[in-house]
């Protein structure tokens, strides 16, 4: 128990020290329900045919977002579904943003590009429910056919009789019973908006306005906030801590995080300031770490070549960090029977399960509110800040938010692993391949306890699309440091080896990249497509790839001037663009992470420690790094694809090729940067 | 704790905090304008930026101490600025955490610059991250925003 006696005082602020202990497992995370859960009832004010959508009596059409939006654009796209449907204009559809709950909402994490895949469907199935109940509702009063009665601009119209607004129809709507009346989804040829809409994030008048609110600005008032004493090299333990807190500082609760000293105050200054000047003494751990030995032994790990390729080449590739604009925070107040958490997560759902076994309560006591999340790239499905947070609140009784400042952020993150790719092939007269290999050594997933079986691994990076036999092989070395979910997770490191190397056997038998790889694609494929899409709107490149993943596929073609990423066009088939400006908006930024990883982002380890501490030296891309970038949209027949990590694998090896091809070949990631 | 006397927004406003409080905690903690986003605390990421006497500064790095003369500006002290307008025009924004602090930073080239040209751009915000990569879009709603200023719609 935390008494006064035992706050550390700091210039008139409350301090409190909390201890962390190392652990938290992420397990229960990827586990999600399929299927959406029960209907709750609609009352008389209102017509709530599924936990989806409802419309009120006063006509309003409320959308619950069932993901959070980490900038991804999920409460955009669930906007533009529901006004479909509905027939309202996108921006007259309000957001509600679902708490974590997986019986009511079914699964709620964001990763793997999923978002659309899951969503699309049932928020549109919700929203024409609803608008075909109203319909019917109207056609009983007028006693019509409901064929021939119309939504339209939140009135439902019959050329017989006078337009009925939604509101009138509420209450008479929500008293039938839905199994009776048949629904039917607006056809596209009918769609108004869906792939058509010009209208923009719903989100975006409160972030240009500074009104959007982010995990800080979440917090209940009274809120105390905690920063966190790290462990200076990795797998460091506190030894010993000042004398000033030492008595009651040692506050360990099962499975909140990395580990280090939460140092508690009524203000972010202070905490610092506290956090700053505590002195703690570390062991254990490995002080000497140097991530340039472990990218050494990688290489050694390389199985041997039994037959000798034709070509062969090896690509060392870095430890990448997440670094969301929002640094990582989280705050929970537990009280006796509940827990609360506010936090920019990337899985409501999986953490209110997750928080329930860690916690020994029933979920109907852990309540979990998401917030807009500055940037999640991965990061932000783990758990870590939230069991802080909770240690914290534990330990003082108050709300507590826990926040990491930029140097906890950059130094204490789940790497993408580093890894090292040795890719071989054999070429025919034509200078095409006629057998390739591909080994990759590299590390688990820390975070995600599955990604320790190669298989899972394979699964996750193996998407080489082109007609040359061969195959790839994954040896799987014990990870160094934590590492977890990074933007197309091992995609980003296995396609970007395959298409550098693919690029380099076209520059050596003088063949243009577009026309060698068209040789390679299927006719009729969607590959083919957009990469004939992006040819033709780009000319001559001097970098291309592609990618087929997720249910979609992207083509990327660069031109490179002096050393530099000029030109990119990104030709994208996802089926159908829901909200177009949000599909350009995601390969546009998922092309920049190109851009900066291509040009010279990466992590380094020292010294046991990660040698960054914020963008001043995590050489992330600026404006003027920036290439033109045009993407393309290519429509097909396909059900709707999965978007947000399609764009990087592909962006990075054609820009990388790009500059290869006036300069020297790609051994790594950055390109011409010695690598860790 | 120490009373410092603060013009922010138009108003006269009071805050009590330690002496060397960044301004950025002051503003958001004491006044309630959590616009101005914390990203870096070292000067580095300016997602705080905010105009103090007219110039694009970073309250992160700035003292409660050395700002009590000056006049200083949030992104809540703008009111359908061209700059919000050509932000939302060509919906430049994803998760919009470093926006509060480019379209202040532009707030103030344009001041400077009616006209900026891509060097002018790349120049004023060359500090300013944007980690979902909005930089095409940035660039092209700040020429936009100098045609909205210069009375162009």
């Amino acid at each position: 128990m935390i008494t006064r006696r035992t706050l550390l005082q700091s210039t008139g602020a409350l301090v409190v020290g909390v201890q962390l202990s190392a652990a938290g497992s992420l397990s229960a995370i990827a586990e999600t329900r399929d299927g959406y859960g029960a209907e709750h009832a609609p009352d008389d004010a209102a017509l709530a045919p599924t936990v989806f959508v409802r419309v009120d009596d006063r006509g309003r059409v409320v959308a619950t977002v069932p993901k959070p939006d980490t900038g991804q654009g999920v409460r955009t796209m669930a906007a533009v579904l529901v006004a479909e449907e509905l027939a309202v204009e996108v921006d007259a559809v309000l957001l509600e943003q679902a708490p974590g709950d997986t019986a009511r909402f079914g699964p709620q994490t964001i990763q793997n590009s999923t978002s659309s895949r899951q969503l699309a469907e049932p928020l549109r199935r919700a929203a024409a429910t609803a608008r075909c109940l109203l319909v019917e509702a109207a056609a009983r009063r007028w006693q019509v056919p409901a064929a021939a009665c119309t939504a339209r601009r939140g009135r439902v119209e019959h050329p017989a009789h006078r337009p009925l607004p939604y509101r009138a129809l509420v209450t008479d709507a929500a008293k039938l019973d839905p199994s009776t009346v048949p629904v039917t989804l607006t056809p596209p040829e009918k769609w108004r908006l869906i792939g058509r809409t010009a209208a923009g994030r719903s989100d975006a008048k409160d972030i240009v306005t500074g009104r959007a609110k982010y995990g800080a600005e979440s917090a209940p008032s009274g809120t105390l906030i905690a920063v966190v004493k790290r462990p200076p090299w990795i797998g460091a333990q506190p030894d010993t801590i000042g004398e000033s807190v030492v008595a009651t500082a040692r506050l360990v609760a099962p499975g909140d995080g990395q580990g280090g000293f939460a140092v508690i105050a009524e203000r972010t200054a202070a905490a610092i300031a506290a956090r700053d000047a505590l002195e703690v003494t570390w062991t254990g751990g490995t002080p000497e770490a140097d991530s340039r030995n472990w990218l050494a032994e990688l290489e050694a790990a390389l199985p041997p070549v039994t037959t000798a390729p034709d070509v062969q080449r090896v690509y060392r590739l870095p430890l990448l960090a997440h670094a969301p604009m929002e640094p990582l925070n989280a705050t929970a107040h537990v009280t006796e029977n509940d827990v609360t958490v506010w936090a920019p997560t990337q899985d409501p759902g999986g953490l209110r399960t997750l928080l329930s076994r860690l916690l020994a309560l029933p979920e109907s006591q852990i309540t979990v509110n998401p917030t807009l999340a500055g940037g999640g790239f991965g990061r932000r499905v783990e758990p870590d800040a939230v069991l802080e947070a909770i240690a914290c609140s534990k330990a003082v009784n108050r709300p507590v938010t826990v926040k990491w400042t930029r140097d906890d952020d950059t130094r204490h993150d789940s790497y993408r692993p580093m890894s090292v790719h040795r890719l071989g092939a054999t070429l025919g007269a034509d200078g095409l391949p006629t057998g390739r290999f591909h080994q990759v050594v590299t590390w688990p997933l820390t975070v995600v306890p599955v990604f320790a079986n190669p298989a899972i691994v394979k699964a996750s990076g193996d998407h080489f699309p082109y007609a040359v036999p061969g195959d790839v092989t994954v040896t799987l070395r014990p990870a160094p440091l934590r590492t977890g979910f990074w933007r197309s997770v091992y995609a980003g490191q296995f396609g970007y080896a395959e298409e550098c190397f693919l690029s380099e056997l076209a520059r050596a038998g003088g063949h243009d990249q577009v026309a060698f790889r068209r040789r390679l694609l299927p006719a009729g494929s969607r590959l083919r497509a957009v990469l004939d899409a992006a040819a033709d709107h780009h000319g001559y490149a001097d970098g291309a790839a592609c990618h087929l993943d997720y249910g979609s596929a992207i083509a990327v073609l660069v031109s490179a001037v002096a050393g530099r990423p000029r030109r990119v066009t990104a030709a994208v088939d996802v089926g159908v663009p829901v909200h177009p400006s949000g599909v350009r908006a995601q390969v546009e930024g998922a092309i920049v992470d190109a851009v900066s990883t291509v040009l010279g982002a990466q992590i380094t380890v020292r010294d046991g420690a990660v040698v960054q501490s914020s963008f001043r030296d995590y050489a992330w891309a600026r404006i003027g790094d920036c290439p033109e970038i045009e993407v393309v949209l290519v429509p097909s027949e396909a059900p709707i694809g999965g978007l947000g990590e399609l764009a990087y694998p592909p962006a990075a090896a054609a820009i990388a090729s790009a500059l290869a091809a006036g300069g020297d070949p790609v051994e790594g990631m950055p390109y011409g940067v010695p690598v860790g | 704790m120490t009373r410092y006397r603060l013009h922010v927004n138009g108003k006269r406003r009071v805050v009590d905090v330690p002496g060397g409080t960044p301004l950025l905690w002051a503003l958001r903690e004491e006044l309630g304008l959590t616009g101005p986003r914390y990203g870096c605390g070292v000067g580095a990421c300016g997602a705080c930026v905010s105009l103090i006497d007219g110039e694009a500064r970073r309250p992160c790095v700035e003292a409660v101490d050395d700002v009590h003369d000056a006049r200083i500006t949030t992104i809540e002290g703008l009111d359908d600025h061209p700059v919000q307008q050509a932000w939302l025009e060509l919906d430049v924004a994803q998760c919009g955490y470093c926006q509060p602090g480019q379209i202040m930073t532009t707030v103030a080239l344009l001041r400077r610059r009616a006209r900026p040209d891509d060097a002018d751009i790349d120049e004023a915000l060359k500090d300013n991250v944007c980690r979902c990569g909005t930089y095409p879009r940035i660039r092209a709603a700040v020429h936009r925003a100098a045609e909205i200023a210069r009375g162009r719609k």
